[in-house]
């Protein structure tokens, strides 16, 4: 659309596989989610965040396998950047979703929005740098 | 459009409308729904408006459709994932505003149908084309 998936796997580091684990996740979690708000379904929030968080995993496997293979092509330089980028972005995730959770279950005054979202302000941060980069 | 021109709109517009959606959560800010999703209806409309203009080049005459009959599909199927985004936001933000009790499932629809789209579009070209 705005993008072509060849210069958003360039920009966002992810391979196509990864984006397809990660948007699987988010129709998941939707139906979960919407499920949850209906009482369709007696779900507690961590299990309607269990998709997100399989996600994270599976791409962090998928990650270390990468790594791993571009190591034994000797490619190491790319291999560390690519491992430190992914991780990176992915704690930074786990980190929000963690975050949401936990206000959704306690709903505790003392962690604010702000405070949640801070994960995606650095986030949105280290992706312009790296659109820079990239260009 | 440049790749620095998309990537430094979207994420403007994507910094603006989180700082706007924090400030409502923590209630710092007594704002209607409709407001908070400014920027989200100003970059739906820049990406509509943009899909439209590069459709209509097609249209003009001199232009050989033969060309581009399989980019015209693409267009159209963006046009419809646009319009799509565009009927999920306005219907959340009715619901979040109680002009309306709808079941959050149907509020969703429309954003599951897009996912869909995207994941069959993106299912084709990780497995099939690939695969060729």
């Amino acid at each position: 659309m705005l993008f072509s998936l060849r210069e958003l796997v360039q920009w966002l580091g992810f391979a196509q596989f990864e984006i397809f684990i990660h948007i699987s996740s988010l129709l998941i979690f939707t139906i979960l989610l919407a499920m949850k708000v209906d009482k369709l379904l007696d779900l507690g929030w961590w299990n309607v965040f269990i998709p997100f968080f399989a996600a994270d995993g599976l791409s962090t496997y998928f990650t270390a396998i990468v790594t791993v293979r571009l190591f034994q092509d000797g490619e190491k330089r790319q291999a560390v950047l690519r491992l430190f980028w992914i991780l990176t972005i992915l704690s930074l995730k786990f980190v929000f979703e963690m975050l949401l959770c936990q206000k959704l279950v306690e709903q505790t005054k003392g962690l604010w929005f702000g405070l949640i979202m801070s994960p995606v302000f650095i986030l949105l941060q280290l992706l312009m740098i790296r659109a820079c980069r990239v260009n | 459009m440049s790749l620095a021109q998309r990537v430094l709109l979207t994420w403007l517009f994507s910094l603006l409308f989180l700082i706007m959606l924090v400030l409502k959560l923590d209630e710092k800010a007594p704002w209607n729904w409709f407001i908070i999703f400014i920027p989200i209806w100003i970059f739906d409309t820049i990406l509509i408006v943009m899909l439209i203009v590069k459709m209509a080049g097609r249209c003009k005459s001199g232009y050989d459709p033969r060309n581009g009959a399989q980019n015209m599909k693409k267009k159209s199927w963006y046009l419809t994932a646009m319009l799509l985004k565009l009927a999920f936001c306005l219907v959340l933000c009715a619901v979040l505003e109680q002009f309306t009790t709808m079941l959050l499932s149907l509020v969703f629809i429309p954003l599951w149908i897009l996912l869909i789209g995207g994941l069959i579009e993106l299912g084709y070209n990780v497995f099939y084309v690939r695969r060729d």
